[in-house]
């Protein structure tokens, strides 16, 4: 019997030993630094950053929506979303428009979060190429990706929490003054610039070249007043010419038929966007690279199916005070559908009620600049420019003007007056410089930082009253203020 | 009642008499064992306790002995489901022993987990429903069966799709993560819930719902959500039985929502001017159209058998059952062989289960609708205007094209394909060796299988807008679980003078892999193949995302051990300790701990209380017990891993399209079990000769380093913003009581009212903490429905606007609480104010019993309350502005609500109900002239016949064991009546 019990307990030992161990298996996925620790792991860590940019829903600079561009094109006066009196439409976008939002709003949590998970991916890539020995280039390419965000950055929210190595507590990083960060996106940039890649388009393209860099940092300093209180005209004005350098030429404008809306202009907004005017394009394939919505938002449901076979969502309208300013020639005034539409639709000019009861289904004119391109519910596959050259050449305008060399302006403003069919101006104004802007560069997300630099942002402008000096900034979002008990709200929220 | 003593006692008396006067030579011993209707229970087991010896009853219940030098024999008797009953019989006089169903008594065995105890010894916090007791009627899952049956232990059905499976909640909910869950035992088989859609309702010989502390213990890390083990019926040695029982039922519609005919749509759209071009002249009703009556049956046909060192059981279900809303089915079908073999001089008993099933569901779509209103395929119908038709007047089905994304609930019903085939197989092997007198060792080994199988197909036809664009669209999912356990005990059990002793120790290991597959397409040339062929499907349709793969395991290695002592069999100690070890858990914490111990003291047992009547019985216990739960933990949850970005799977760089990866989880190798620690109180006691029993039962329980996915900023060691982290803890309180009160019980007639009730509740201590090194103060955290985790709050305390009225155009205005000119709807906004709780703070059921010869009747009335319900649904049809691409509930017209911006507590209602879940009479019809049947049963059942509630939805109970609870529309609940037929074959 005895033997039995022995036999019995050294059987169980025995199983038990060989059987006791609870380390992990993992099966279908890549444990993180055997990933990241080589060359093609560090390759990916620059590509995850072009990924941010054109993100998801709520997460994205612009293709989708409640994300930056959403906060920074609502709040301007180019376009709204009203509440629907059918029940349609979420309040989020005409309180944008009317400076009524609160601090807890989605699309404001959403750039904040957006903005910072792209800089931790940025400080990411830049330390894993720079473990990896990458070309210099690419962790040039990082620096000015990172620069860029912390621009978008303060640009939004003023002061704000800054760091560029990740292995920092979250509460040990401080809430960097506005113009710090201005001070440091200026040298990152002008260390970085000249080690990017001179080439355009191609494998380039959508990626940030020596031409992108200077771009963004001709936009950093054309903002510098607002951001430090001191301005930077001639630097802006100098890394403008420094863009220019890179041979962009406009994209021709003319009528033609094979074009969308009949017009050559508007390829720059169509598919690809075209390499002769496009300085950094983001790329948006619909359903496998993001989606463009900016089209479909606007159209209503049998417009949509008339005109590009696909049901709008009845969305976004143009203001008809920004589009009563579009002279009758002015080919970019295509971009607008108001009146009797394919589809036995007829969009009035005027929006009767943003928000209670609403607007009618058919209240508002609709914008199709982004003219979708094989729509479907991921959006269109519309590619976005972030900067083009005729930013660059109103920035030279604008900049010649305030250094008060007006004659030297007017060739750069008229260029971009003569391909949309308008007529020079001989001596350029500052408002006439920010009517063109507007004019151009609408639905590309650049009009809130424009109106706040020619000092038009807190103007009151049809159902918007008048607006205090501290919406010059957003407020910073609730739940970043939850979460970082060093946070402080911008005032005025 | 004297009456009644008088009747019981005498007849002591008088067997008392029998066995002295009795005396005899050549001994024989014989006696029928009876159930107590009078009714002969063959297969019963018969021991001698003189000898050991043992015999069973034969088909008439009767059992001799023969050739014993005694005069007098103690003869114990046992049967499942009854007391076993001891009595000393004499020679040549034949004794009748009555047994007893066990529900009621205190001699019944529990089963406490890797072990019995009798329920006298207990010290734990157990009920034990018995089949007998377990509701009647159509049932589909087992959990259904014990719906209202004890005390603390919540079962709660929202709606009654054809295969959905109820949710139970065992003392409320003590775990954030998604662990509220029991851990489900099958005769020994270790399993989540989808385990029990195993078992044939019908062959449950047993349910034992383990609920506190020290009885869960011996389950460590998986037991703190309490333990439900279900015994199935097994063979019984010396008797071949066979049965078959069947039920069928009609499922009618038990409620429904008020909504505006087609000419009243038509009036109020005119009031409000909608435009004319929205009404399509047509009338019709949309729910009626989906729904239909529905029909469940089950069937069972069992037999067994055996000699005494051989029994087998085996048993058929089928199941089928057609869901009220059109086109959705459920059929399962059960096969299961258990045989018992003895071998080595009866010192080795094997035990072998075979158990295979197949499911097969018809869902109803889900998800279905525009943007703005996604919901079940039946709530669409309330959406839908009564003035658009059904079909064009080509036979196409409607779609109105001015409206977003428009969907025709009908088009979904017919044309959408949504099925569902899952395989379970699984088998166990169980030895027990007797070592040494009192020694025994166990090997005990299980392995479960189950493949499932998922189809859906959505042609361009059935109107939903993506299937549309993509002209049709298809996908299957293949899902494959192999769960394996293996354990090896030993136990010993020690009698010396008046102490009792036993001890168990186990090792035990387990492992669960998990892999499968999803594939999808769109753009079909028609609509012949489905799902079936993707290869049909159009390659420039293919999205990311359309191929995927995974797999997966878990291993947990466990050492425990039990030991039960007593004194006199009034003292009694249970103190068990668990080791586990998971794979799981993070780095730092592979292993944790569990001990617990209880004691209970049978005052009954106790010479002061020997001299009285009223007390029956009397036992104190008090028990404490840390256990845990580590369901919220899925495996590689604590590595950091880099994956696809699931949003952004692409990008574009370097001139193509190349996968993007990214960390999809951050590290942490804190991660562990949540552990609860709770302390329990309580009291069994019977009064009048057990006429009265009960039990009062007190707990508190806190569960630290609660789970829960914390959001954190993306910075140091933070690769994506949330983790999974043991921070917070709970506090869950609760008091609960059962009563059971046989108001009459002579030979032909019982009368038992029973109930039990339960007030608990679940509060949030702390929720945020430091998370390795980080302040994460997390708190307010939104549940959806206004609902929130608050600090010092229960759980789905409700934090919500307060309605004011509406303004000049009738958009609801709500109270600016904080009277700041704005109205913040932010999660910690001062304009919320506090209203109620999501969670019920009492559950409560009666279920009287009665019995006459033959005929029996039982019910069950069962409610919760103390807890409120945003009603979104009637939010959503309650909006006037929404009248012109929708339709509106009656009680929207009154209200006179155009439009709203808010969720104000207008929608909050209360979630109070009494619902009257049961009521099932039955006729045994005993046919001893009938050549091949023993017995023959009848029965008719009904089931939810009322509901008394405020709550204005189709049916209060919308939370499905979750958090919050909002209505958003459910599948509605039916109201069956069947008849079944039991039939014994001899």
């Amino acid at each position: 019997m005895m033997k039995k019990l022995l036999t019995s307990i050294l059987i169980v030992g025995l199983a038990a030993q060989s059987c006791t161990k609870v380390n992990e298996n993992v099966y279908d996925k890549y444990a993180g630094d055997a990933f990241y620790g080589t060359a093609a792991g560090a390759d990916n860590a620059l590509a995850t950053v072009y990924g941010k940019i054109t993100g998801t829903w709520g997460s994205n600079y612009a293709g989708r929506d409640n994300c930056w561009y959403d906060l920074n094109s609502f709040a301007s006066d180019e376009q709204v979303i009203p509440h629907r009196n059918t029940g349609d439409w979420q309040l989020d976008f005409a309180q944008l428009y009317t400076r009524t939002e609160l601090p807890t709003l989605g699309i404001i949590n959403n750039t904040w979060n957006w903005i910072y998970s792209s800089i931790y991916s940025a400080n990411l890539a830049i330390t894993q190429l720079t473990a990896a020995n990458a070309d210099p280039s690419k962790i040039a390419e990082a620096k000015v990706m990172r620069a860029w965000l912390y621009y978008l950055a303060i640009d939004d929210f003023g002061d704000v929490p800054f760091y560029t190595d990740n292995n920092i507590d979250v509460s040990k990083i401080p809430q960097e003054k506005r113009a710090k960060i201005y001070d440091f996106i200026v040298s990152e940039l002008k260390a970085n610039v000249d080690l990017l890649s001179e080439a355009r388009g191609g494998a380039y393209y959508g990626r940030f070249n020596k031409w992108a860099g200077y771009m963004v940092l001709a936009k950093v300093y054309l903002n510098a007043e607002v951001y430090t209180g001191t301005a930077h005209w001639a630097d802006a004005l100098a890394a403008a010419t420094k863009v220019a350098a890179g041979g962009y030429s406009l994209h021709a404008g003319a009528a033609n038929a094979g074009s969308p809306l009949g017009y050559q202009y508007y390829e720059l907004f169509g598919d690809v966007c075209p390499n002769d005017e496009t300085i950094l394009a983001e790329f948006i394939t619909q359903n496998v690279v993001s989606g463009n919505i900016y089209g479909i938002r606007s159209l209503n449901s049998p417009n949509g199916v008339a005109l590009i076979g696909f049901a709008g969502w009845n969305g976004t309208v143009i203001p008809s005070e920004f589009y009563d300013k579009y002279d009758d020639r002015d080919i970019r005034k295509k971009q607008f559908l108001v009146g009797p539409q394919a589809g036995g639709v007829t969009y009035t000019r005027d929006v009767s009620s943003l928000i209670s009861p609403g607007a009618a289904p058919n209240e508002g004119i609709r914008n199709v600049k982004f003219f979708p391109v094989k729509p479907d519910a991921s959006g269109a596959s519309n590619d976005f420019p972030i900067y083009r050259y005729a930013d660059v050449l109103l920035i030279q305008a604008e900049c010649n003007v305030r250094l008060g060399n007006v004659a030297a302006a007017a060739p750069y403003l008229n260029q971009v007056r003569q391909r949309a069919g308008l007529g020079d101006i001989a001596a350029p104004t500052l408002d006439n410089i920010y009517d063109e802007r507007g004019f151009e560069l609408n639905m590309e997300g650049h009009r809130r930082q424009d109106m706040i630099r020619f000092g038009k942002y807190l103007l009151p402008h049809g159902f918007v009253p008048a607006a205090p000096a501290t919406r010059l900034i957003f407020a910073i979002p609730t739940a970043a203020l939850n979460a970082n008990s060093n946070l402080k709200q911008n005032p005025g929220y | 009642m004297n009456k009644v003593y008088l009747f019981k006692y005498g007849l002591s008396v008088l067997f008392l008499l029998c066995t002295l006067t009795t005396f005899a030579q050549k001994a024989r011993f014989s006696g029928t064992v009876v159930d107590e209707r009078n009714l002969p229970l063959p297969g019963a087991t018969v021991t001698v306790k003189e000898t050991g010896a043992t015999t069973v009853t034969d088909k008439d219940g009767a059992f001799s002995i023969a050739n014993s030098n005694l005069q007098t024999l103690t003869i114990t008797v046992n049967f499942v489901g009854f007391d076993a009953l001891e009595k000393t019989i004499s020679a040549d006089q034949p004794a009748k022993f009555a047994l007893n169903p066990s529900a009621r008594s205190l001699n019944e065995v529990v089963v406490v987990g890797y072990g019995t105890v009798r329920k006298k010894d207990l010290t734990g916090s157990v009920s034990t429903v018995g089949a007998k007791d377990l509701n009647p009627g159509a049932v589909t899952n087992p959990l259904q069966q014990l719906d209202g049956k004890a005390a603390g232990v919540n079962i709660t059905q929202v709606g009654s799709e054809p295969g959905v499976a109820p949710t139970i909640r065992i003392r409320g909910i003590t775990s954030l993560q998604g662990g509220n869950d029991p851990l489900v035992v099958v005769d020994g088989i270790q399993g989540n819930m989808d385990l029990l859609n195993q078992v044939p309702p019908s062959e449950i010989a047993s349910i034992d719902v383990l609920k506190d502390a020290s009885a869960t213990a011996i389950y460590g890390s998986r037991g703190a959500p309490g333990v439900i083990i279900v015994t199935t019926k097994k063979g019984t040695a010396g008797k071949t039985s066979v049965e078959y029982a069947e039920n069928t039922s009609l499922d009618v519609i038990a409620n429904k929502l008020k909504l505006l005919t087609a000419e009243q749509w038509t009036a109020q759209a005119q009031a409000q001017g909608v435009d004319a071009s929205a009404n399509h002249g047509s009338n019709t009703d949309w729910f009626n159209l989906l729904t239909r009556n529905g029909v469940t049956q089950n069937h069972t046909l069992s037999f067994g058998g055996g000699a005494n060192e051989f029994n087998y059981r085996a048993s058929l279900t089928a199941i089928n059952q057609t869901g009220i809303v059109i086109n959705s089915k459920y059929k399962k079908y059960i096969g299961r062989i258990v045989a018992t073999q003895k071998a080595l001089d009866d010192k080795l008993t094997l035990t072998m289960n075979v158990n295979s099933g197949i499911n097969q569901f018809d869902y109803s779509p889900t998800g279905v609708g525009n943007a703005a209103f996604t919901s079940n395929l039946i709530s669409q119908t309330y959406i839908s205007r009564p003035t658009d038709p059904v079909l064009n007047a080509n036979g196409t089905f409607y779609s109105d094209p001015n409206v977003f994304q428009y969907t025709n609930p009908y088009a979904v019903a017919t044309t959408v394909q949504n099925t569902n085939n899952v395989n379970n197989l699984f088998g166990s092997l169980r030895a027990d060796l007797e070592i040494y007198k009192g020694l025994s060792a166990g090997w005990f080994g299980s392995w479960r299988k189950a493949d499932s199988n998922n189809g859906y197909y959505a042609p361009a036809a059935s109107t939903i807008t993506s299937a549309i664009n993509y002209n049709g669209q298809a996908h299957i999912n293949n899902d494959h679980v192999d769960e394996k356990l293996m354990d090896i005990n030993l136990t010993y059990k020690k009698d010396f003078g008046a102490n009792h002793f036993d001890a168990t120790a186990v090792y035990e290991w387990q492992a669960q892999t998990y892999n499968g597959s999803y594939s999808a397409a769109r753009g079909f040339a028609n609509d012949i193949a489905t799902y079936n062929a993707l290869q049909l499907g159009t390659l420039a349709n293919a999205l990311s995302g359309d191929v995927a793969s995974y797999k997966n395991d878990r291993r947990l290695v466990s050492f425990l051990g039990r030991v039960n002592y007593s004194y006199k069999n009034r003292y009694l100690l249970t103190a068990s300790f668990r080791r586990d070890g998971s794979t799981v858990f993070g780095e730092n914490h592979k292993w944790g701990n569990f001990p617990s111990a209880s004691l209970a003291w049978r005052v009954d047992q106790e010479g002061f209380l020997k001299n009285q009547r009223t007390l029956s019985s009397l036992k104190l216990r008090v028990g404490y017990g840390v256990t845990g739960n580590q369901q919220g933990i899925t495996p590689q949850n604590s590595i950091a891993l880099v994956g696809l970005n699931s949003q952004t799977p692409t990008v574009y760089f370097g001139g193509q399209l190349i996968p993007n990866y990214f960390y999809t989880q951050n590290a942490n190798p804190n991660l562990r079990w949540e552990t609860k620690k709770q302390a329990n109180a309580g009291l069994d006691f019977g009064f009048f000769g057990d006429r009265l029993t009960g039990s009062v039962d007190a707990y508190t329980a806190t569960t630290d380093n609660l789970l829960f996915r914390y959001t954190v900023p993306v910075t140091g060691s933070f690769f994506v913003n949330n983790i999974l982290a043991n921070i917070g803890s709970l506090r869950s309180r609760g008091l609960e009581l059962a009563l059971a009160y046989t108001v009459i019980r002579t030979e032909n007639t019982t009368l038992t009212l029973a109930g039990n009730g339960a007030l608990q509740q679940s509060k949030v201590m702390s929720l945020g903490g430091n998370i390795q090194g980080l302040d994460v103060p997390t708190n307010y955290v939104g549940l959806g429905s206004n609902a929130y985790l608050i600090k010092g709050k229960p759980i789905g305390t409700f934090l919500i606007l307060h309605h004011l009225g509406k303004d000049a155009n009738n958009a609801e205005t709500v109270v600016d609480q904080d009277g700041n000119g704005v109205i913040d709807q932010g999660d910690q906004s001062k304009d919320r104010v506090e209203a109620g709780q999501s969670l019920p703070k009492y559950t409560y059921a009666f279920t009287p019993t009665f019995t006459y010869k033959n005929f029996d009747a039982s019910m069950v009335w069962r409610g919760a309350g103390g807890n409120k319900i945003y009603n979104g649904l009637r939010q959503t049809l309650s909006l006037q502005e929404n009248l012109g691409k929708s339709n509106l509930l009656q009680s929207a017209l009154p209200l006179g609500i155009a439009s709203s911006g808010y969720g104000s507590d207008l929608w909050l209602e209360d979630g109070s109900y009494l619902r009257f879940q049961n009521l099932s009479f039955g006729y045994r019809i005993n046919v001893p002239k009938v050549k091949y049947i023993s017995s023959l049963r009848v029965s008719l059942t009904g089931q939810n016949l009322a509901v008394i509630t405020k709550y204005s939805g189709i049916d209060p109970e919308v939370n499905a064991g979750g958090l919050a609870s909002g209505d958003y529309g459910t599948y509605p609940r039916t109201r069956t009546f069947s008849i079944g037929l039991n039939v014994v074959l001899k």
